[in-house]
């Protein structure tokens, strides 16, 4: 008996190793472009305008990002403000937040737990040492017969160990109940080379349900670091009856019109509308997108924000990018001796995404800009003629003026805070396990970082004389919240 | 990405559509990605033509492209 009991313990095993299977998202059999988990199916909240528009960016950075991205949400929440005669804080003004890995960390959490995350984010993820128990569960020879399928690896495990001690089961349906902000968890499709976002107008397009679908999972997507964790896995459906496109999509694939990013946009899309490509494999959102940028990006060109500012909305559009890139000390230019097959390794893997990510920002801050000038070129346009042609017919109006704010947060600006030496925060390791004392200054950074922005102190003195009635500080005239 | 201009004419405020979607006012400057789109007006039906198709390119900002919707008389 005993003889045949080992045998039949190992024929268990393997049987629940064959079992073990992610988690697949569920098929969707009813199309509805007004519910779901998409920015205009969410309540804007209790006092949220659109006049006063927020979207916050998320880098990634493990630990390090989740901290400093924490510390700017304290800081907006102590951030008082008066908007059309109601006080507030900036945190409630706070309209999408588009995060990547690290980042998604804190994005999720808020976007779950609301206010809680000043309660509890700190204990429950920041001051834990997350790796040292992903390692654990992956050394527990108890997991290893569900390693040995090959449909649950270790970013299943993850997916796991963040649902159950982080995100507490929480499922997308719980991110569209509570409202704006929308949170945009940004992955990598390793497919299509492209950013994959965690929003019903993705799902749609895979004909899927994304309000059954588990944050934790998107998180760990998001977070997918390469070779230490492995690729989240969704099936690709067919579309739902009744499916349509989103209306930019409607023209945009013209072959001359090639270079265009919404032709871009549309082929990325079509992916997913296509029965050929049954499976969607996601890593870290880093190798796409590092900053989150882009789909605050999209949003500005063909998404919610451009049909608002169309409407004529958006009186101010406030973008915050929390960008936790360290950088180390440049230790090959004093070398005569090339460097090394490590260094050119870490270099190959980290070069393209820092200037990437750099672009990002700068495609922003370029985006608004020319905003500011075309408005400007229509005041300057009407003043001439005003004085020069006074009868001839001025020039069609945008509905409203634009009055742009791109707030990068960095390492290097901690070089203007006193007391302060940016080599600490820009020496930090990528990990999700830091000390005590590395998250205590992480956190404390932020808000010191976030008021020494020009841009920032631009924006306050520019609310508050609205509030008081005042004229608009002579300093801070429309477009100095982009280049002060 | 440079964005092009359009200015949809009608002798009232209505709203105008873009590929379906609500995208602001007649006689106001809508700023756009270049490329084709259909364009026409909300409720109540009392426009022609029905829909524009429109090829959104080589535009300023002080000479954006213009359509025109007349309004039919009851």
């Amino acid at each position: 008996m005993r003889r045949l009991l080992f045998p039949a313990m190992i024929a268990i095993l393997l049987l629940v190793a064959g079992c073990a299977h992610y988690q697949v998202n569920e098929q969707s059999r009813e199309f509805d472009r007004e519910t779901g988990y998409r920015f205009d199916a969410l309540d804007p909240g209790p006092g949220n305008t659109d006049s006063l528009f927020v979207c916050l960016m998320f880098s990634g950075g493990g630990t390090r990002a989740s901290a400093l991205s924490y510390g700017i949400m304290k800081a907006l929440k102590e951030t008082a403000i008066i908007v059309d005669g109601e006080e507030k804080s900036l945190l409630d003004e706070v309209d999408c937040i588009s995060s990547v890995s690290g980042g998604s960390f804190t994005a999720a959490y808020y976007g779950l737990f609301r206010e809680n995350l000043f309660l509890d984010f700190r204990p429950e993820f920041l001051e834990r040492n997350i790796q040292g128990m992903l390692a654990a569960r992956l050394f527990n020879p108890g997991n290893w017969f569900r390693l040995a399928s090959p449909y649950f690896s270790r970013i299943d495990m993850a997916a796991e160990l963040y649902n159950r001690e982080i995100f507490k089961d929480a499922r997308f349906s719980q991110l569209e109940h509570n409202g704006r902000p929308l949170v945009t968890l940004n992955a990598t499709n390793l497919g299509t080379e492209r950013r994959f976002e965690f929003t019903q107008e993705y799902f749609d397009a895979m004909g899927s349900r994304l309000d059954s679908y588990p944050v934790s999972r998107a998180v760990a997507a998001s977070s997918a670091f390469p070779y230490l964790l492995t690729p989240i896995s969704l099936r690709n459906y067919p579309v739902a009856p009744g499916y349509t496109e989103p209306w930019w999509y409607m023209g945009a694939l013209e072959p001359e019109d090639w270079t265009a990013r919404r032709y871009n946009a549309a082929r990325n899309l079509g992916v997913y509308l296509d029965e050929g490509n049954k499976y969607i494999h996601l890593m870290d959102g880093g190798l796409s997108d590092n900053i989150g940028a882009r789909a605050v990006l999209d949003a500005y060109d063909r998404g919610f924000i451009r049909t608002r500012i169309n409407q004529g909305a958006i009186d101010k559009l406030v973008l915050i990018v929390v960008n936790a890139r360290t950088k180390s000390v440049d230790a090959i230019s004093a070398g005569e001796k090339p460097p090394g097959f490590f260094t050119v390794a870490a270099k190959t893997a980290t070069v393209a995404m820092d200037n990437y990510s750099y672009d990002s920002v700068a495609g922003l801050r370029e985006e608004l800009y020319s905003r500011v000038q075309s408005q400007k070129d229509e005041q300057a346009c009407i003043e001439l003629l005003s004085g020069h042609c006074p009868d001839a017919p001025r020039p069609v109006a945008f509905a409203a003026g634009v009055d742009p704010y791109v707030i990068e947060i960095n390492f290097e600006a901690a070089a203007l805070i006193p007391d302060e030496d940016p080599r600490y925060y820009l020496d930090l390791p990528t990990s999700f396990k830091l000390t005590a004392e590395q998250v205590d200054r992480l956190v404390n950074i932020g808000p010191k970082l976030l008021k020494a922005s020009p841009q920032f102190k631009c924006l306050l003195k520019v609310l508050n004389a609205e509030t008081q009635g005042l004229p608009r500080p002579e300093d801070c005239p429309i477009g100095s919240g982009i280049f002060p | 990405m440079a964005k092009e201009y359009l200015v949809v004419l009608f002798p009232h405020k209505r709203r105008v559509k873009i590929n379906s979607q609500f995208m602001g006012h007649t006689n106001t400057k809508l700023e756009l990605e270049g490329g084709r789109y259909e364009v026409t007006l909300g409720p109540p039906k009392n426009f022609t033509p029905e829909s524009i198709e429109i090829d959104l390119k080589n535009t300023a900002s002080l000479m954006p492209m213009t359509v025109e919707f007349e309004r039919l008389e009851e």
